[in-house]
């Protein structure tokens, strides 16, 4: 591969992890959220 | 049943962001002209495509609560749940286009931001909406459910603006991909198909989350009541 396609590379894989990140880092955040409201509802 | 369903629809889903995945990376072909670098406009136009649809429901809360604040409390109440998750899902779409869109422009343009129509109209709508969540974060009551809801119905109105400003406006954001006229929508029918995959994929996600924070939101709604309560009997 030559630079330009390594770098083209590099910047796709940047995106693709930026999303990953904040979408299952968002539903991780939510989902501990859930549980440790869930905990206050107990009786 | 119930958790039999919901434990289908989140297999479903993960296998739709797989598949998806699958057909942006390895069924697509690479760009004659851009390469391998077309390929974030998968993740980054279907979110960005898939976050209106998270807006929508946001304004139809706002709207709702409006509309049942005096008469409905109940109805109000499920009203500003659907707005409030509405709001925080599209931020979280919002901020990942926001983020992609750079990483794509540093490669192509030379350049991580410029202040075109498409990119401002965006970043104001994102910095309306994170807006909103602060309102909400650090204020209480039904007042400041009428003030979101408000803010939530004005923010909204940047949405058909960012939908329309490369086309109302030259652009240095590429032309739109969809209705932006006869040269407008994707020739190769793969790219296509990974395109639909992954506009299919992160809608199926959104609707997952934004299940999930109505459900929090509602149960958060509960705990404040029953606060309150408890404090007026105390």
């Amino acid at each position: 591969m030559d630079q330009a396609a390594i770098l083209d590379h590099q910047f796709r894989i940047a995106a693709y992890v930026v999303t990953w990140v904040i979408q299952f880092g968002y539903a991780a955040w939510l989902f501990l959220k859930w549980q440790s409201q869930k905990k206050k509802l107990k009786p | 049943m119930k958790k039999l369903a919901i434990g289908a629809y989140l297999l479903i889903t993960v296998a739709l962001l797989g598949w998806a995945y699958y057909q942006a990376i390895y069924v697509a072909p690479n760009d004659a002209l851009q390469g391998e670098i077309y390929r974030i406009f998968f993740y980054h136009v279907s979110i960005a495509m898939d976050s209106s649809v998270f807006f929508i429901v946001s304004l139809a809360g706002s709207i709702g609560y409006l509309t049942y604040r005096h008469n409905r409390p109940e109805w109000a109440q499920i009203a500003d749940a659907w707005a409030v998750s509405g709001a925080e899902v599209a931020v979280v779409y919002c901020t990942i286009v926001l983020t992609t869109g750079p990483i794509w422009g540093r490669r192509a343009w030379g350049i991580w931001w410029t202040w075109d129509a498409r990119l401002t109209t965006t970043l104001v709508l994102w910095l309306i909406y994170v807006s909103y969540l602060l309102l909400r974060r650090f204020a209480a009551g039904p007042q400041m459910q009428t003030l979101a809801a408000v803010l939530g119905i004005f923010g909204a109105l940047d949405v058909p603006i960012v939908y329309m400003s490369n086309r109302w406006w030259r652009t240095q954001h590429p032309a739109p991909v969809f209705g932006g006229g006869p040269d407008s929508g994707i020739k190769d029918p793969q790219m296509l198909a990974a395109w639909g995959w992954n506009l299919l994929a992160w809608l199926a996600w959104g609707l997952l989350i934004l299940a999930l924070r109505y459900h929090v939101e509602r149960e958060h709604q509960r705990i404040v009541a029953a606060e309150a309560e408890a404090a007026l009997n105390a």
